[in-house]
């Protein structure tokens, strides 16, 4: 085997791999610790289009987790990113509770559209808008495009099947930010100044977190935990590098081997 | 430019015509003629040519539909009018469908005949504001509630004109919900050739006897062509510049406007 540079970058997934809802994976914040004492940089990544920065970093400090709020990248960073890297001003069609991860941005004169999981925005004046400003060249940014989701009401459509009508009405492509894309992971890792192949992710979901992060280039270490099911390590090619217990588990495994 | 001329009006004996963005444009307070072409179908009639109308207008019954264009001075009749509800309502019919409505409301009394309790398919047309996120979900609910999901869209169009600027029409909802449900639509008008078909059979006309004018290029001048017609494209209605650049679609002569179109064909008819 072709020999690896050495690791600079380890990037966690937090729901499923942490945490479960308001329960820490057992043993994961002695881990995390074990982790820190590494000379690598630590960055948590995770898709949400619903909840800033604060709230996630809030839920991970009861928990005890030894955690900086600036050390949490969702993909509404990736979808800030983006913007502030090719100095973008944006129609942000997110939910209210999502527009803090975007204070500062300049929303005037909007050159662009960023589409998050926002029902209320997904109607005929505001995709006319949007559309509009995408026909006239502005990119069009997808916080992710899943299809729909589960309320307590039933099933509703996600943003995904409005960013594919805006991409054939405008005739062009969306850029989506979220897990499992490329574009995800580059971003959480730029501003560490490493590349894919100094990185390593941890997650438990072989597609979205596994899958995206090996096809970005870093290595991926699958954890049987959170959303994981038997045999979900087959379902990616090339298989996770790794697949493990748990959290910490993969930390061991880091540290005997990959520093 | 002649030749072009030429080859369009060689043995021609019917034209077709789109009506949004040929004949007016639609808008605040009904619309807009285009200038010039209330004469041009008049000429058309002159002329001795066979004239048909092929719309994927769904946002009103084709009654309502022509009557205000006879108000606007257009010789046109009901039954000279192709349009997607009526053909989707055989097709509703034939097989056994009952269809949950995703339309306009002023085009529903379309589907008065048709048997909408307990639905096994969606229909999609040109909804415009009631293309809500709860209306678009409701049908989504009901499609993705079916073992066998059938979703039929009246048109697939990107975008129309209306008088204050292009709005986005059925095919991005169309769309929205094959990607929500992982199906593909079936459409009804244009540019499904069976549309174009029935118009031709109606005036008795082979497609290679026959010219349309339409202002959108994939699915006016594309699908006229895929079925053996000639094809204009108008720089009226939701004509862009970049359409003389289609990839793909390369129509038979761009002309800049029905009038322009009618003195065109009129004239080398006569030689």
């Amino acid at each position: 085997m072709a020999a690896r540079r050495a690791l600079k970058a380890v990037l966690v997934d937090l729901s499923g791999t942490l945490h479960i809802e308001d329960s820490a994976i057992p043993g994961a914040q002695e881990a995390l610790k074990r982790l820190r004492s590494a000379p690598v940089a630590v960055k948590f990544v995770t898709n949400t289009t619903k909840e800033c920065k604060r709230t996630l970093f809030e839920r991970l400090k009861k928990l005890q987790f030894d955690i900086a709020e600036d050390e949490i990248f969702t993909s509404l960073t990736a979808a800030r990113n983006l913007l502030e890297h090719k100095q973008l001003r944006p129609v942000l069609l997110v939910e209210d509770s999502a527009l803090e991860d975007f204070q500062g941005i300049d929303t005037s004169d909007p050159n662009a559209v960023v589409i998050g999981l926002a029902p209320e925005h997904f109607n005929y004046q505001t995709m006319n808008s949007a559309f509009r400003l995408i026909l006239d060249g502005a990119p069009l940014i997808a916080i992710h495009k899943a299809r729909y989701y589960k309320r307590k009401d039933g099933l509703a459509l996600g943003p995904g099947p409005f960013v594919t009508g805006l991409e054939y009405a405008a005739d062009t492509e969306a850029t989506v930010v979220g897990k499992p894309e490329k574009t995800f992971f580059l971003e959480a890792l730029r501003d560490l100044g490493c590349s894919p192949e100094e990185a390593v992710m941890i997650g438990d979901d072989a597609r979205d977190d596994v899958g995206g992060a090996q096809n970005a280039g870093m290595l991926g270490i699958l954890v049987r935990t959170g959303k994981y099911r038997q045999g979900d390590e087959g379902k990616i090619n090339p298989l996770p590098y790794l697949t493990c217990d748990g959290f910490p588990q993969a930390v061991e495994h880091i540290i005997e081997n990959l520093l | 430019m002649m030749a072009e001329w030429k080859d369009c009006i060689n043995d021609l004996k019917g034209v077709v015509l789109d009506i949004c963005g040929v004949l007016y444009d639609s808008g605040e307070g009904g619309g807009v003629p285009i200038p010039g072409s209330v004469e041009a179908v008049k000429r058309i009639k002159a002329s001795g040519l066979k004239l048909r109308f092929c719309t994927n207008e769904t946002q009103a019954t084709r009654d309502k539909f022509v009557a205000k264009l006879q108000r606007m001075g257009f010789d046109i009749s009901v039954n000279e009018v192709f349009s997607p509800a009526p053909a989707a309502c055989k097709i509703l019919k034939d097989r056994g469908l009952r269809p949950h409505l995703l339309v306009y409301d002023e085009v529903v009394p379309e589907f008065a005949d048709v048997d909408k309790s307990n639905p096994n398919c969606v229909v999609v047309g040109d909804a415009a504001d009631n293309f809500s996120y709860k209306n678009v979900n409701e049908a989504f609910r009901v499609l993705i509630g079916l073992e066998k999901p059938v979703l039929i869209s009246l048109g697939r169009g990107r975008y129309y004109k209306e008088t204050d600027g292009l709005k986005l029409d059925v095919g991005i909802y169309m769309k929205a919900l094959e990607y929500a449900c992982d199906i593909e639509a079936e459409v009804v008008g244009k540019p499904a050739k069976m549309f174009f078909q029935s118009a031709l059979a109606d005036m008795g006309v082979e497609p290679h006897q026959a010219i349309m004018i339409g202002d959108d290029l994939v699915n006016d001048v594309g699908g006229a062509q895929q079925c053996g017609m000639k094809a204009l494209q108008v720089r009226t209605g939701k004509y862009r510049p970049n359409d003389e650049k289609h990839p793909t679609v390369k129509a038979d002569g761009y002309v800049n406007n029905l009038a322009e179109a009618v003195d065109g064909i009129l004239k080398h008819l006569g030689e």
